[in-house]
């Protein structure tokens, strides 16, 4: 820069006392505003109403287990983060998603120490071992749920909508009753006693947070409305359940048992929240659908044949892995292109 | 129904100077004229530092077969130094600089067109267009004559591109609202020259002053047509300005003449009047001073070779520091290390801007996947795997997710939720592809 060329220019540069230097950088030189911050708030944003249901539904040790599991979730991220010496980044809340989605995909009466666990998995193990945000190949919260599994009796503990647990103590001590989840009636063949309209509004048994499909319905709307998703992965992965259940019910009439399949289990949490996890989801429109279709295939392979009653989880973790190569399968045609390859033909 | 394309983004428009008609900027004390002021070889100095020059005189010269077109004085004054500075676009660049003298005189050499545009063809048209120093003044600065001559026979529609997408400038729109005839005028010649039946002016819904004043304008005119562009970025990109008005795809590498079409800005054709009407070479150009810091945001017509300092001063001062200075606009522009950068003949806007405009530089630059750069990409390529590539240093891979067809509009890098310089990885593959390709040119030669 010439010695007197910033005479007008009575910058205070910021960066050093000498510095009147003007910046230089690469353009653009104007930036939206949404920062990742900014999206993981609208994922909290659009789960919370499902997680108050299952709040109101299942008790205040809802509430605790959700808080565990935040409050572990973005402990780990900082310590972890703070041993690797990277930056700690605690502050995009994505660590706080991972932690409010593993809660929601646990039922209430699980000890304390399970959504401790679960944390650390998720956090240390899937994500900052592999590189931190935006680099981990499988979803935290659902491989987490997966490992927990190795607690069977633990994990399945559900209760009825309704019968609140209240208790604050490590173990529930609820009196939990056998009874089975509506999904795992349909795996044995049969349409649950439920009614459509109990499912529809979440007044089933299940995970905290899977249970009401109107109000994770309409997280997934705000989510589309902020453009924070797409409708490729929830549509497609939910249409290709509703076709394949109402082509060939297991039991009871097609419509019905199509309804009943789409409503149960972590379907809507897993399609609307988890398979479109950014890291772990395509981002290609074509390769999008193709992983939904994929995960809607995979749900209800293992809803039908599995010795496990729950397929979501496996199907997103299976299909997580295969985001790479469906990214170069959907890769857009560029700009140009398909008129070239028209005229020679 | 307003004429659009797919992908892109919508930005916050920012058209401060919208109402604030063209003022003449008086000649400036001194103005220093770069050489390389269009694309192709750069002009060669022809005065010495004590040479008494008018307006409208040769200073730079480029050989009649090479790709390029002389550079003129735009001040009368005297010649005061021949130097050299390293821009910040990473050239170094040749500059005369004048003092003016303040009186303003003509060169003889300025003088109107003797003969009939109607007898006048290609050849002769793109002759007086490079004497007269024209070149593609909405921004990449390509010699109008060659435009001319490569499309002459060839294009079958000619298109105005007054889109002017980029948010802040607002210099065409002035130039559309205040010099409609030249603007026309330029529109005719240029028909004539290339051979084109139809002409279209292609202007952005947010400037209905302008869509309205061309209208009446040509309201008799069979054949030359408003066309009303949806608002959004980047509209003014040849390739999106061709889809949209032709529906046709123009894959990267290929000209706009291989669609049919020739494309040129609005204040080029003005110009391209001017130099018939009055002999006037490009000597001066309307110039938007606008961002946060500017007091007075303005459109200005100022002689090439002014000082961005002296514009800024001109529309009274900075009311905020500026960080940045922009040459262009805020997506695609030059940001520059010298206060004093003199406008070029591509300089549509200078654009002042401060830190709370340019917000916190990240420091960490994450990509969460989002995908939102795939969605938005206007040539549907694959920039947040581009980037990826890059960081891994994996060359080959940036090439297949399409590095060298981006044309650098910026809609990755302004959506990016994790603040990823993504253009910039671009442009680092970009340079890295050439030169591995260059190498691999010459190591073929020595076998």
């Amino acid at each position: 820069m010439k010695k007197d060329s910033n005479k007008i220019s009575t910058s205070d540069g910021g960066m050093s006392a000498e510095a009147e230097l003007l910046q230089v950088s690469s353009s653009p030189h104007m930036k939206a505003r949404a920062s990742t911050r900014s999206i993981m708030i609208d994922v909290i944003i659009a789960l919370l109403p499902a997680y108050i249901w299952g709040i109101c539904v299942f008790g205040n040790r809802a509430l605790l287990i959700g808080a565990v599991s935040v409050i572990s979730c973005a402990a780990f991220e900082g310590i972890t983060q703070f041993i690797l010496r990277r930056p700690v980044t605690i502050s995009d809340f994505s660590a706080c998603v991972t932690g409010l989605l593993l809660a929601m995909n646990l039922p209430v009466t699980v000890p304390l120490w399970i959504p401790v666990v679960g944390a650390f998995f998720a956090i240390v193990v899937v994500k900052q071992l592999f590189g931190g945000i935006g680099k981990n190949i499988v979803n935290p919260a659902l491989a987490a749920r997966v490992f927990l599994f190795s607690w069977a009796s633990d994990m399945t503990g559900f209760v009825k909508a309704g019968d609140r647990v209240n208790s604050l103590a490590v173990n529930s001590g609820a009196d939990v009753t056998a009874s089975a989840t509506p999904l795992a009636s349909l795996n044995s063949g049969a349409l649950p006693s439920e009614t459509i309209s109990d499912m529809f509004v979440g007044n089933i048994s299940g995970s905290i947070g899977e249970v009401s499909a109107i109000l994770l319905l309409a997280g997934g709307i705000y989510l589309l409305f902020r453009k924070t998703i797409t409708w490729h992965i929830p549509v497609s992965f939910i249409g290709t359940v509703a076709v394949i259940t109402y082509l060939f019910p297991k039991a009871g009439d097609s419509f019905d048992f199509m309804l009943y399949e789409i409503f149960a289990g972590g379907l809507m949490l897993g399609a609307i929240f988890m398979a479109t996890d950014y890291a772990t989801s395509p981002l290609t429109s074509a390769g999008r659908v193709i992983y939904g279709v994929g995960c809607g295939v995979i749900t209800v392979s293992i809803r039908y044949f599995g010795g496990y009653a729950e397929g979501v989880s496996f199907a997103v973790l299976i299909m997580n892995l295969l985001t790479w190569y469906l990214d170069n399968l959907g890769m857009p045609k560029r700009f140009g292109e398909t008129v070239k390859k028209k005229k020679e033909s | 129904m307003a004429y659009t394309f797919r992908g892109g983004i919508h930005v916050n428009e920012y058209k401060l100077s919208s109402e604030s008609p063209i003022e003449l900027l008086p000649d400036p004390s001194e103005v220093r004229i770069s050489m390389n002021q269009h694309i192709g070889t750069p002009a060669v100095v022809c005065v010495n530092a004590g040479d008494k020059v008018e307006i409208g005189r040769v200073i730079g010269d480029v050989p009649k077969e090479a790709l390029g077109c002389p550079v003129h004085a735009s001040v009368s004054g005297t010649v005061k130094a021949i130097e050299s500075s390293l821009v910040s676009a990473g050239v170094t660049e040749t500059y005369v600089v004048i003092e003016s003298d303040g009186e303003g005189r003509l060169c003889d050499s300025v003088k109107p067109y003797g003969g009939s545009i109607l007898d006048a063809d290609a050849e002769k048209i793109a002759g007086v267009v490079r004497s007269a120093g024209i070149t593609g003044m909405g921004g990449a600065a390509f010699p109008t004559y060659a435009k001319i001559l490569s499309a002459a026979g060839k294009a079958e529609l000619l298109i105005v591109n007054c889109a002017e997408c980029e948010p802040f400038i607002t210099s065409d729109h002035r130039v559309l609202l205040e010099k409609s005839a030249a603007v026309i005028g330029g529109v005719k010649t240029l028909m004539k020259a290339v051979g084109s039946p139809r002409a279209y002016v292609a202007i952005e819904d947010n400037k209905p002053h302008a869509i309205k004043k061309m209208t009446e304008v040509l309201e008799n005119d069979s054949m030359i047509d408003v066309k009303i562009m949806k608002t959004k970025y980047p509209q003014g990109d040849e390739r999106q300005l061709i889809f949209a008005l032709t529906g046709r795809e123009l894959a990267a590498g290929k000209l706009p003449v291989d669609a049919g079409c020739v494309i040129f800005n609005a204040a080029t054709c003005a110009a391209v009047y001017e130099a018939f009407l009055d002999g006037t070479p490009l000597v001066r150009r309307v110039v938007t001073v606008s961002g946060d810091c500017v007091k007075e945001p303005k459109n200005l017509s100022v002689p090439i070779g002014t000082p961005a300092s002296a514009l800024a001063e001109y529309c009274g001062g900075f009311v905020k520091d500026p960080a940045k200075i922009v040459f262009g606009g805020p997506m695609m522009g030059l940001a520059q290390w010298d206060a004093d950068a003199p406008v070029k003949k591509n300089t549509s806007s200078i654009l002042f801007l401060s830190n709370e405009f340019l917000g916190k530089p990240s420091s960490s630059q994450t990509c969460i996947r989002c995908g939102r750069c795939v969605a938005n990409c206007p040539m549907r390529l694959m920039p947040a795997y581009i980037a990826q590539s890059v960081m891994r240093d994996d060359i080959k891979g940036a090439e297949r997710y399409g590095a060298m067809s981006c044309v650098e509009c910026g809609c990755c890098s302004y959506n990016c939720p994790g603040k990823v310089e993504i253009v910039q990885y671009i442009r680092t593959a970009k340079n890295r592809i050439r030169s591995e390709a260059a190498r691999s040119r010459s190591s073929a030669n020595d076998k």
